[in-house]
């Protein structure tokens, strides 16, 4: 027994596809001029070792070293995030081009001896009882590569421990994740402590078992669907959105 | 040492269907799985806040279970199955668990005595083994888990399962850059070595206490990747290297039954229509009546060889047709007697091709996953079955080999997807045949790349 299956269903990810390769819409989009070019290639490619190569050349042609983090490497890192929110390439080479960015913020950070200014700071942690932590990986992974600071806490975090961090961290947001709907509940108490010590900051809540239902019942919670909702909810408290209109947005059902 | 399957216990593919296996398992109050019917098992998880105390956890396990023998009686099914997923409280507090499947098991023999209702009570330990930032998977964390499988064994759970976490360090690392060899390192080699480690450990719990080890999965990664996948217009992941890693994790999942596991292997086991192509043993599933869980894109196809019918979790609450376990566990059951209808009535493989070819061309998974495919696989992994790198390997390839020989226009994949096998078809061609080899370059590469990766102390390297 055999199908036709064209009547049954509909592979939607066929139709949708852009004619374009992800090569081909990459290259239209880095900067003309060299090494530029050839950096940002390499960090759409993921070739660590090549973004180092094109740094160096930078910095015998008299590039300054912090000035090429925002000016080279974070233009370069966020052709792959466009690329990546409009659908065109996976998450495994928005993570790639990550690490190889990240490697050419190290550098320039060594050869110029300082640190470029972060748009934010953000601290992250997987709720307490839960060890589940490749969401928050990815998570802190896509902030950093957007250009955030982040102070990742790591799995299995005591309540006490995050609202610590907050207190000694000051971050413009907070973000959690859990798997399990009994580790979630965590979350609450965190909002409870925070509220009582009286911050307000944003608290992104996501992950497996984590809904918008149970965000919204505790008053500093956003729901992130997606952990590519992170950097953009970080964007929004930078262009000063509040609580009430990150929930706006963010809160989808 | 454990004896590794170099063989299939079916002749052929077409052999292989729902309700029936070659080694069916019993449970205490009548109910045989594999033994020619398919049975519903419900799945539950407690609302966020009866975790706080032992004794809100036990009263609200108490309500569920009575809620579910309830419902299937109102509704007249004749067996059902219950599976406790432990939430983390109940396993690190070995008496918690034990004290919930005492009371499970209580209401399960009273509905039986009542009314006659064949029933199962699986009980799943969380895989604890962990430290704060490691997996620490040898040590005294193991100790306390044993000590839960010994008191919910003692407290009635007729099977005994667990989904364990052994290569997820590296896998997590692995999946996010599409490191084809990372997954035959995690899942194949890594995974399978803690797998018969504790394998045997819980066979001889369940020896005994006169229980059935019954299986594990490789949920934590295999599921990872496909729920990373997510649906047909997520970028999060493509469906073809998902796929790799649900082959791959067949010989993982295996490597349960050659240290002792009997089945019925656990419901989130995409991967076990492979698996009892090689062992014969019954396996539970979940796909269309598990979206109160999560998506995917095989939701019909999945249920062509089960045993046990599952909706892989759902929390209890309240649904306009009664508790969510009522809701789901009717569900469960109607789909459950329509299979057995259809054995009934001789009609059972026209049921089961009907099923695969509702979903085979719908995703790169459900096409390899389809029996047909799925035994090809068994027949790569059992051809270097002693070999647990070989064997890893040659799931992948044969995974690879599939999708490249599928009808295009049957099968139509995008073109990220295409790429991404090629990719991963180079990958493999690249990687040696020597496990020696593999192992020794993949120890070190992993120790300069993983932080937490930690092989001497987890898997005594």
């Amino acid at each position: 027994m055999d199908i036709d299956p064209s009547k049954i269903l509909v592979r939607y990810n066929v139709a949708k596809e852009k004619a374009q390769s992800p090569e081909e819409l990459a290259a239209e989009m880095f900067p003309t001029a060299e090494p530029a070019r050839s950096i940002c290639a390499a960090i759409f490619d993921g070739e660590e070792d090549d973004v180092i190569e094109g740094l160096e050349k930078a910095i015998e042609g008299g590039a300054d070293p912090i000035a090429l983090i925002d000016d080279v490497l974070m233009v370069g890192m966020k052709i792959t995030t466009d690329l990546y929110d409009q659908g065109v390439i996976f998450l495994p080479n928005v993570m790639m081009s990550a690490d190889a960015m990240l490697e050419g913020i190290e550098f320039c950070k060594e050869q110029g001896g300082s640190s470029p200014k972060p748009k934010g700071k953000v601290v992250c942690h997987v709720a307490e009882g839960d060890v589940h932590d490749i969401g928050k990986t990815i998570v802190a992974a896509l902030l950093r590569a957007a250009g955030y600071e982040v102070v990742d806490l790591g799995r299995d975090v005591p309540v006490d421990e995050v609202i610590a961090a907050v207190k000694k961290e000051s971050p413009m947001m907070l973000t959690g994740t859990a798997l399990m709907t009994t580790t979630m509940y965590a979350f609450k108490e965190v909002n409870d402590r925070l509220l009582e010590s009286g911050i307000k900051i944003p608290f992104q809540c996501g992950g497996g078992a984590v809904n918008q239902d149970f965000v919204t019942q505790y008053e500093l919670g956003v729901y992130g669907e997606e952990a590519a909702d992170a950097p953009k909810m970080a964007d929004a408290i930078v262009a000063g959105k509040g609580l009430a209109q990150l929930k706006e947005t963010f809160h989808k059902h | 040492m454990v004896k590794r399957y170099t063989s299939m216990a079916y002749k052929a593919a077409d052999d292989m269907i729902f309700g029936k296996s070659v080694y069916p398992v019993k449970a205490e109050l009548g109910l045989e799985v594999g033994a020619g019917y398919v049975t519903a098992e419900v799945n539950y998880a407690p609302r966020p806040e009866a975790g706080v105390s032992k004794e809100k956890l036990v009263s609200e396990y108490r309500r569920l279970t009575t809620d579910i023998m309830a419902r299937a009686v109102q509704v007249g099914f004749p067996a059902i199955s219950l599976e406790t997923e432990h939430v983390e409280q109940m396993t690190n507090n070995p008496s918690w668990g034990a004290e919930v499947a005492h009371v499970q098991k209580t209401i399960m023999e009273e509905y039986h005595e009542e009314y006659g209702i064949k029933c199962g009570l699986r009980h799943t330990p969380g895989d604890i083994r962990e430290d704060r930032d490691l997996l620490a998977l040898i040590g005294k964390k193991y100790d306390t888990l044993m000590e839960s499988f010994e008191q919910v064994a003692d407290s009635g759970a007729d099977f005994l399962s667990i989904e364990t976490m052994g290569g997820k360090e590296i896998l997590d690392y692995a999946i996010l850059r599409n490191d084809i060899p990372g997954l035959v390192y995690a899942i194949g080699c890594l995974g399978s070595i803690d797998m018969t480690m504790i394998w045997e450990d819980i066979r001889k719990i369940a020896d005994k206490k006169g229980r059935v080890a019954a299986g594990d999965t490789d949920c934590s990664q295999a599921n990872t990747a496909m729920f990373i996948a997510g649906g047909l217009l997520d970028k999060n992941l493509a469906h073809t290297i998902a796929i790799i890693a649900r082959a791959i994790s067949a010989p993982r999942t295996l490597a349960g039954y050659e240290a002792g596991a009997q089945g019925p292997g656990k419901d989130c086991g995409y991967e076990n229509t492979i698996v009892k192509s090689i062992t014969g043993c019954p396996i539970a599933q979940e796909g269309k009546t598990s979206t109160c869980a999560h998506s995917d894109v095989m939701g019909n196809l999945v249920m062509q060889c089960c045993d046990l019918w599952s909706n892989e979790s759902v929390e209890y609450h309240a649904e306009f047709g009664g508790t969510s376990v009522q809701c789901w566990s009717e569900s469960l059951n109607y789909d459950a007697a329509m299979l057995n209808v259809a054995t009934e009535t001789g009609n059972a493989k026209m049921l089961r091709d009907i099923l695969v070819l509702s979903d085979k061309y719908r995703d790169p998974q459900g096409y390899v996953l389809a029996y047909d495919n799925a035994y090809k696989v068994g027949q790569a992994i059992v051809k270097d079955g002693d070999d647990l790198y070989l064997r890893a390997k040659n799931a992948a390839v044969s995974c690879v080999d599939i999708l490249n020989s599928a009808d295009s226009k049957k099968l139509v994949m995008s073109k990220f997807e295409i790429n991404a096998l090629n990719n991963a078809k180079a990958a493999l061609d690249a990687m040696t045949d020597e496990a020696d080899t593999f192992m020794s370059d993949s120890v070190e590469k992993y120790k300069a790349e993983v932080a937490v990766f930690r092989p001497d102390a987890n898997y005594k390297f």
